[in-house]
C-alpha cells in the first residue's frame, strides 16, 4: 500500500484554531474520526496545560519554548507509506488510517480507543483533532504474521498521523516504523495505539530518523491482553526537537512488557522520552531499559515510571536507565520512580548518570587507543546493551552508523 | 643505536602531593624477566602507573625510556604504540564493547594492517587454548561482570595478541587458583617462546613469590617504601617465601644503622 495524502491546497489558516480545523474537515471531510469528536479534542487541547510532574522536589516540564505552531499548515501533506509483506492472504489488514473505518468498519470499531484515551492529554487532543493520515494494521485471531510489517512516515510541513495496530489472540507480528523527513522544517504531531488481545505477541521497533529541524510530540498507548507480549524498541535519533511519551497498561493477568530505548542527543537537539508501565494485573512482567546520552549542546530528559496497582499480585518490574555526557553544555535528566501498592511484588530500578570514567579511557589507552578512539569506543558501547536488542543486524549497523555519526558532528 | 631495554632512572612520583615512588632505578633488558617483590603500598603498582601513563600519577624526577624512547614525554597511548603493556591489578570493565572487537582495535593500532582478518581469528583461538579459554569469552563485554580470574585471563589474551616489547604484569597473580596461574604462567612461556614474543622483556609486580614458580625470573628486586633496598638473582625469592619482607626490613634497617 501506497498512500500519498492529496496535495493540500495550501489554505490560507494557519496555526491550529477552529478555522483551521474547519478548514481541514472542508477539504478532506472527517474522514475516520468524527468532527464533533475533533472539535471536543481541539477545546481540550487549547485546555490542558502543558504536562509538569514533580519528582523529589524538582518540578519536570515539558519544555515547549522552541514551539511555535503559529505557522504550520495543518493542510500539509504527509507521505505514508506501508508495507504488508504479502500478508493480506492470510487476512492482515495493512491500510491507511483515513480509510480504514470505511472498509472495515467492525474491526477499526474493536481497535479504535482501546488502548489511548486523549481526555487528559494536552497533545494526544491535539493529534486527535488534526488527524489526517496514519496507518492502519490488523492481525487477525491466530495468525503468525512472520513477515515485518513495515511503516514508514515522512512528514514536510505539519502531519498529523494516527497509527493503530491491533494483533489479535494467539496472533503474532513485527512491526517497523521508520519516521525520516528531509532538511525542511517539519511538525509531526501522532497517535500510535496498540491493542494485544490473549496470548497475542508483537515486536514493535521504532527507528526515529527525522531530519534536523524536525519537531515531534507522539503519544504512544499500548493496552495488553491476557498472557500477551510486547517488545518495544525505540530509537530517537533524529529531529530538532522531540517528545516522545510511551505508556503501557497491562490491565489483564500474565502479560510481559520489554521497552528498549535510547536516545542521543547533540547539536541543538532536545529529546523528551516518557515511558511509563502500568501493572494493574497479577504475575504481569516488565523490564525497562534506557539509554541516554547528550554532546555539544544537547538536552535531553528521561521520565521512566512504573506503577504496581494494589491488584498486580506477583508483579515483577525492572527499570534501568544510564546517561551519558559527553560534553561540557549538554545536559541529561534522568528521573525514574517506583509507584508500588502491591506487597508481593518484585521491583528493581537503578539509575546512573555521569562522564565517561577516565579508569575506563586510561585502560583503552594503554592498548594503543588514541584518547579520541577510546572515548568513542566507550560511548558507543554505552548504547550498545540497547542496540543489541534491536531486530536485526541490518537495522543494528544503522542505528550504531548514526550514532557515530552524532559522535564524529 | 639508542639503548634498548625499559630503562628507569631515579623516578620520583607522587599521587595527590604524597611522594611514593622515592627515586627508582631498574633496566630490564630485552628477552628478560624480572620480579619487582614488594608489601602492599611499597609503591609497587604506582610504578607501573607512572611508566604507562596514568593522569593520576605525577612523575616529579627521574626518566623512563623505552629502547631509547622517552616514555615520559609521551601519551599513554604512545607508549603502548612505543611496546609497553600493562597487565592492570584491576582491570577497567568498558561495557557494551566485545572483547573480540577490542582487541581488534587494540592489535590494529599497535601493529597497523599485520593481520587480516581469518588470521586474526586463528591467533585469537591459538591464545584462547593456551590459557583454556573458549570462544564464549570473545562475545562479552570487556571485563563486564567478570569475575577475577576471568579479569585477569583477558589481560592476560591481551598480552598474547599484542606482544609488546615490554610487558609489566601489576600483581597478576593476586586472587588466582592455582589453574589459573598455570594458565596465566602458559601464556607468558608460549609468548617467550614464540617468534614474536621471544625478545619481550617482563617486569613481573607480585607480593608473593608463588608466580615465580611459573615464570623463571633472572632478577629479583625487593622494593620498600618506594626504593629498590636490594636485587638479586631467583633465590631471592626464595628468600622471601621464607623469611618474609620484614627480615629484609631489618637487614636494610641495620645496613643503615
Amino acid at each position: 500500500m501506497v498512500s500519498l495524502s492529496e496535495p493540500g491546497s495550501r489554505s490560507a489558516v494557519h496555526g491550529v484554531s477552529k478555522a483551521a480545523l474547519d478548514a481541514l474537515i472542508a477539504t478532506h471531510g472527517e474522514g475516520a474520526i468524527p468532527a464533533q469528536m475533533r472539535y471536543d479534542a481541539l477545546a481540550r487541547f487549547e485546555e490542558l496545560p502543558v504536562r509538569q510532574v514533580i519528582r523529589g522536589g524538582r518540578t519536570w516540564r515539558q519544555d515547549l519554548s522552541k514551539l511555535d505552531l503559529s505557522e504550520i499548515d495543518v493542510l500539509d501533506t504527509l507521505y505514508a507509506d506501508a508495507v504488508s509483506g504479502g500478508l493480506t492472504a492470510r487476512g492482515v489488514i495493512v491500510t491507511d488510517f483515513d480509510t480504514a473505518k470505511a472498509q472495515f468498519p467492525e474491526e477499526f470499531a474493536r481497535a479504535f480507543g482501546a488502548a489511548v484515551d486523549t481526555r487528559d492529554d494536552k497533545f494526544a487532543s491535539l493529534a486527535l483533532a488534526f488527524q489526517h493520515g496514519g496507518t492502519f494494521v490488523w492481525i487477525p485471531d491466530g495468525v503468525q504474521a512472520e513477515e515485518p510489517i513495515e511503516i514508514c512516515y515522512e512528514p514536510s510541513g505539519a502531519a498529523f498521523p494516527y497509527t493503530l495496530v491491533a494483533v489479535g489472540s494467539g496472533a503474532s507480528a513485527t512491526i517497523l516504523e521508520r519516521i525520516t523527513s528531509d532538511e525542511r522544517a517539519s511538525f509531526l504531531c501522532g497517535i500510535g495505539e496498540i491493542v494485544l488481545g490473549e496470548h497475542a505477541s508483537l515486536r514493535y521497533t521504532i527507528d526515529q530518523s527525522a531530519g534536523p529541524a524536525s519537531r515531534a510530540i507522539l503519544t504512544r498507548r499500548a493496552a495488553l491482553g491476557k498472557d500477551a507480549t510486547l517488545t518495544l524498541a525505540l530509537a530517537e535519533l533524529g529531529g530538532e526537537h522531540v517528545v516522545e511519551r510511551i505508556r503501557v497498561v497491562q490491565r489483564e493477568h500474565g502479560g510481559n512488557v520489554e521497552i528498549t530505548a535510547f536516545f542521543f542527543a547533540n547539536g541543538d537537539q532536545h529529546v523528551d522520552l516518557e515511558t511509563e508501565v502500568v501493572h494493574a494485573a497479577g504475575a504481569t512482567r516488565s523490564g525497562t531499559l534506557v539509554r541516554s546520552a547528550g554532546t555539544g549542546r544537547g538536552q535531553g530528559r528521561y521520565l521512566g515510571n512504573i506503577k504496581i496497582l494494589k491488584a498486580a499480585h506477583g508483579a515483577d518490574a525492572t527499570l534501568r536507565d544510564d546517561a551519558l555526557l559527553l560534553s561540557q553544555e549538554a545536559h541529561v535528566d534522568s528521573i525514574p520512580a517506583l509507584e508500588i501498592a502491591a506487597n508481593d511484588v518484585k521491583a528493581y530500578h537503578g539509575a546512573t548518570v555521569g562522564a565517561i570514567s577516565e579508569d575506563e579511557i586510561f585502560y583503552a589507552q594503554t592498548r594503543g587507543l588514541s584518547r579520541p578512539d577510546a572515548e568513542r569506543m566507550i560511548a558507543l558501547g554505552f548504547f550498545e546493551p540497547a542496540i543489541a536488542r534491536f531486530p536485526g543486524e541490518a537495522l543494528r549497523e544503522r542505528l550504531r552508523a548514526a550514532l557515530v555519526a552524532k559522535l564524529d558532528l | 643505536m639508542a639503548e634498548t631495554g625499559l630503562r628507569i632512572k631515579g623516578l620520583r612520583a607522587s599521587v595527590e602531593g604524597n611522594e611514593i615512588l622515592k627515586g627508582i632505578d631498574l633496566v630490564v633488558e630485552p628477552g628478560s624477566v624480572h620480579a619487582l617483590m614488594g608489601p602492599n603500598g611499597s609503591g609497587k603498582s604506582t610504578l607501573a602507573f607512572s611508566l604507562t601513563g596514568h593522569p593520576s600519577y605525577l612523575v616529579t624526577a627521574g626518566s623512563a625510556s623505552l629502547d631509547g624512547e622517552d616514555l615520559l614525554a609521551l601519551a599513554p597511548d604512545k607508549r603502548a604504540k612505543a611496546g609497553l603493556f600493562l597487565s592492570f591489578q584491576y582491570p577497567s570493565a568498558i561495557p557494551g564493547v566485545a572483547v573480540g572487537n577490542f582487541l581488534r582495535s587494540a592489535r590494529q593500532a599497535l601493529h597497523p594492517g599485520d593481520l587480516p582478518p581469518a588470521k586474526f581469528r586463528k591467533m585469537i583461538y591459538e591464545k584462547l587454548d593456551v590459557l583454556e579459554m573458549d570462544a564464549s569469552f570473545l562475545p562479552r563485554y570487556v571485563n563486564d561482570g567478570f569475575s577475577g580470574g576471568e579479569k585477569k585471563r583477558l589481560e592476560m589474551l591481551q598480552l598474547a595478541m599484542l606482544a609488546p616489547k615490554y610487558a609489566i604484569l601489576d600483581e597478576t597473580d593476586s586472587g588466582l587458583d592455582v589453574d589459573a596461574l598455570e594458565a596465566v604462567g602458559a601464556t607468558v612461556n608460549a609468548l617467550r617462546a614464540s617468534e614474536e614474543g621471544e625478545r619481550t622483556g617482563y617486569l613481573i609486580i607480585t607480593h608473593y613469590p608463588r608466580i615465580l614458580k611459573y615464570i623463571k625470573a633472572d632478577k629479583v628486586h625487593i622494593m620498600l617504601d618506594g626504593a629498590i633496598v636490594t636485587s638479586g638473582g631467583p633465590e631471592l625469592a626464595d628468600v622471601i617465601e621464607r623469611d618474609g619482607y620484614d627480615h629484609i626490613r631489618e637487614e636494610v634497617a641495620g645496613g643503615v644503622a
